[in-house]
């Protein structure tokens, strides 16, 4: 963990609480601190996306209160907030038939006017190896490649400011597996000279374990653990999931899982 | 673990693109045979590249479209023409358009009698219905199809979808169902106002009746069927049936003078023109012209979605509220002096967003240029086909409209593999 101690939390849930039509989640109370990687991990259904919809300031909370640098994140305006924070939605649907250039140059809406934004764009779509989807019309790319240009926009929407923080909801889920392992490196690449904290919904456990500080473990609408990523969180993930996880040292101080089934499924630590 | 401690695999080339426009030369599609040792290395270094490439590569702009077609014929190059500078295009045709539309009809119009304007006097036979007819017609029929096209544009921005037409989804019914209550119910209570007042009673009416309607569709249908594109129109379609039924209910209460007022409002045509209207018609399009520069760029993020569109920065409520304000605006003063004109706010953005891609801040003008160029030519027709009566130009919008409608609703669905 790199984050300065002497720093406030960037972002800070107390007691905050969601509530979807038939369903509440939370009371969520979690510090969020600068330059900090953070995986959110949990069976589908959990509420790890209503949790990341929570810490954007989609809609406020229902109770308790989330802040942004000891601000309530509510009364901030989206143009100040959208110079700090950029999240990347998990399903990107656009409209009309935009062109992959303007969908990336939507991200520096909040800095217009901006001389800089058609370098910042092109260095954005490099970074999210889509540099050869320029030119071509948002609505006719695959999957995979929507999803790439969208982390472009999120991308150059962060390119220039210092301790931010970049929300994604599963980024990694269309893609093929060397491009997944390519897109986290650009991630770590993108947020970490520029010391942005970086929140992920994740699915694969691996990806959370090689690329982020912390996991928090979401089930039932509640943050059930909240862990530092290595060997030690293991047994809470075999609880979380109600898998067995075999362990494999990959180098010094990094490992790999393997999930089997679990013939019996531990009980989860208080 | 890092990608490049990967060994090299024998791959695919990843991406066989096809599309025209594009940066960087491509490798064309191969079987995937067995690799080479240059091309082993070269997919290796792809993934590696996409990681680190932050000094390697240049990034090389596309160049605008180029022209790939010999240019042979003369449709063919004006069909290029069309395509590469629209705004130049609906320049010409719209001043070719006003001069058709001054010169044809039942009365010649002299070359001479363009400078009666300046000579002093009552300007009397060619000149009157030149100076005092036509050119106000013509110059009405541009503003409202305008009008209409960048009401259209907007809507479909606000609502995020191609088939929002206020016309469609009732808002211009609104404002005719609320111009019909003035005529008739509240007719004794307009006629105590004071002549001065009494001009706008109308319009005033007619923007409050558009503003309801598109206030009421936007929060019905967000209530009803959050998110849905056919819950959107169906709850249009709805309003839209609401409101003719007190359109009819007014017909039946009106009388035979009310009635006939009645059924310009129903029937659509610019032949109320006048110098004033104009004049206001003009201003209120500037205005709504200068809101849409402002806010065509937050419109393009709104296509994102709304809570994307927040997430860069936009004020969504606000941006709303004001595209609420201003297409209630542009469709109330239209329907005020014009009565229902449909089609033209489907038609004018479609056309202009098949040659000028979606980027809203080219849509919205040529949008309004084309709904002027359209409405223009539509009326002239109207005007001129049995001379010397006239047929209302709502109903030769809609003969037009009606199938492009369809056509475009078929192009969806097959852009979308059947889910319009």
């Amino acid at each position: 963990m790199k984050a300065p101690l002497l720093l406030p939390p960037l972002l800070t849930l107390d007691r905050a609480t969601t509530r979807v039509p038939g369903r509440e989640f939370g009371p969520f109370s979690l510090k969020l601190n600068p330059g900090e990687r953070v995986a959110i991990l949990g069976p589908s259904g959990a509420g790890k996306s209503t949790l990341l919809r929570l810490m954007a300031g989609e809609g406020a909370a229902h109770g308790g209160q989330v802040t942004w640098r000891g601000e309530p994140l509510a009364a901030l305006p989206a143009r100040t907030l959208a110079r700090q924070r950029a999240v990347l939605p998990q399903q990107h649907g656009v409209a009309f038939g935009m062109p992959v250039e303007l969908v990336v140059a939507l991200g520096r809406l909040a800095f217009e006017p901006d001389p800089g934004q058609p370098g910042i764009v092109a260095g954005a779509l490099q970074a999210a190896c889509a540099s050869h989807l320029a030119g071509r019309r948002f609505d006719t790319l695959s999957g995979g490649e929507q999803a790439r240009v969208q982390l472009a926009r999120v991308m150059a929407q962060l390119w220039q400011a210092h301790d931010g923080l970049l929300l994604v909801d599963e980024p990694l889920a269309a893609l093929d597996p060397g491009l997944q392992l390519a897109l986290l490196d650009a991630l770590a690449h993108f947020t970490g000279p520029r010391g942005h904290a970086l929140v992920a919904v994740l699915h694969d456990i691996n990806q959370a374990l090689a690329g982020f500080d912390r996991l928090w473990l979401v089930q039932g609408g509640q943050v059930v653990a909240d862990l530092t990523a290595g060997r030690a969180a293991l047994p809470a993930l075999e609880a979380l999931f109600g898998i067995a996880l075999h362990c494999v040292d990959l180098a010094p101080g990094r490992i790999g899982v393997l999930a089997q089934r679990a013939a019996q499924v531990p009980a989860l630590p208080a | 673990m890092s990608i490049r401690n990967l060994p090299a695999m024998p791959q695919a080339p990843r991406q066989p693109h096809t599309s025209s426009a594009s940066p960087k030369p491509r490798t064309p599609p191969k079987l995937p045979t067995r690799p080479t040792p240059q091309s082993q290395q070269a997919q290796q270094t792809q993934y590696v590249q996409c990681a680190q490439q932050t000094q390697q590569t240049q990034y090389v702009p596309p160049s605008p479209q180029t022209p790939q077609t010999p240019q042979t014929s003369h449709r063919a190059k004006l069909w290029h023409r069309w395509q590469s500078a629209p705004g130049r295009v609906l320049a010409v045709a719209g001043l070719a358009a006003l001069l058709l539309a001054v010169q044809v009809g039942a009365v010649p119009v002299a070359a001479s009698d363009w400078w009666a304007w300046a000579g002093d006097g009552p300007a009397t036979g060619g000149a009157y219905v030149l100076w005092e007819l036509r050119l106000p017609r013509a110059l009405m029929a541009a503003a409202v199809g305008a009008a209409l096209g960048l009401a259209g544009a907007l809507a479909q921005g606000l609502f995020r979808n191609p088939l929002a037409d206020p016309g469609l989804l009732g808002v211009t019914s609104g404002a005719v169902c609320a111009a019909a209550l003035v005529l008739t119910v509240f007719a004794a209570a307009a006629a105590t106002l004071p002549p001065a007042a009494r001009m706008w009673v109308l319009p005033a009416a007619a923007f409050g009746g558009a503003l309801a309607v598109c206030l009421g569709l936007d929060r019905l249908a967000r209530w009803l069927t959050p998110g849905s594109v056919s819950g959107l129109l169906l709850t249009g379609l709805a309003l839209n049936a609401l409101t003719m039924a007190v359109v009819g209910l007014c017909t039946y209460l009106a009388t035979d003078e009310q009635l006939r007022s009645l059924s310009f409002w129903t029937l659509g045509s610019v032949a109320g023109a006048s110098w004033p209207v104009v004049a206001v018609l003009a201003t209120a399009l500037a205005v709504a012209l200068w809101q849409g520069r402002q806010l065509s760029q937050a419109l393009n993020a709104l296509a994102l979605g709304e809570a994307a569109a927040s997430h860069v920065g936009v004020d969504v409520p606000a941006l709303r509220w004001r595209l609420i304000v201003t297409v209630a605006l542009l469709c109330g003063l239209a329907v005020a002096w014009c009565g229902l004109i449909g089609f033209i706010g489907l038609m004018a953005p479609h056309l202009v967003r098949g040659v000028a891609g979606a980027d809203q801040r080219r849509v919205l003008p040529l949008a309004a240029a084309a709904g002027a160029v359209l409405l223009l030519l539509a009326d002239t027709a109207a005007r001129t086909v049995a001379i010397p009566a006239e047929v209302p130009v709502g109903i030769f919008t809609a003969l037009i409209g009606a199938p492009m409608f369809l056509a475009l609703l078929r192009g969806m669905a097959r852009r979308q593999g059947g889910h319009a």
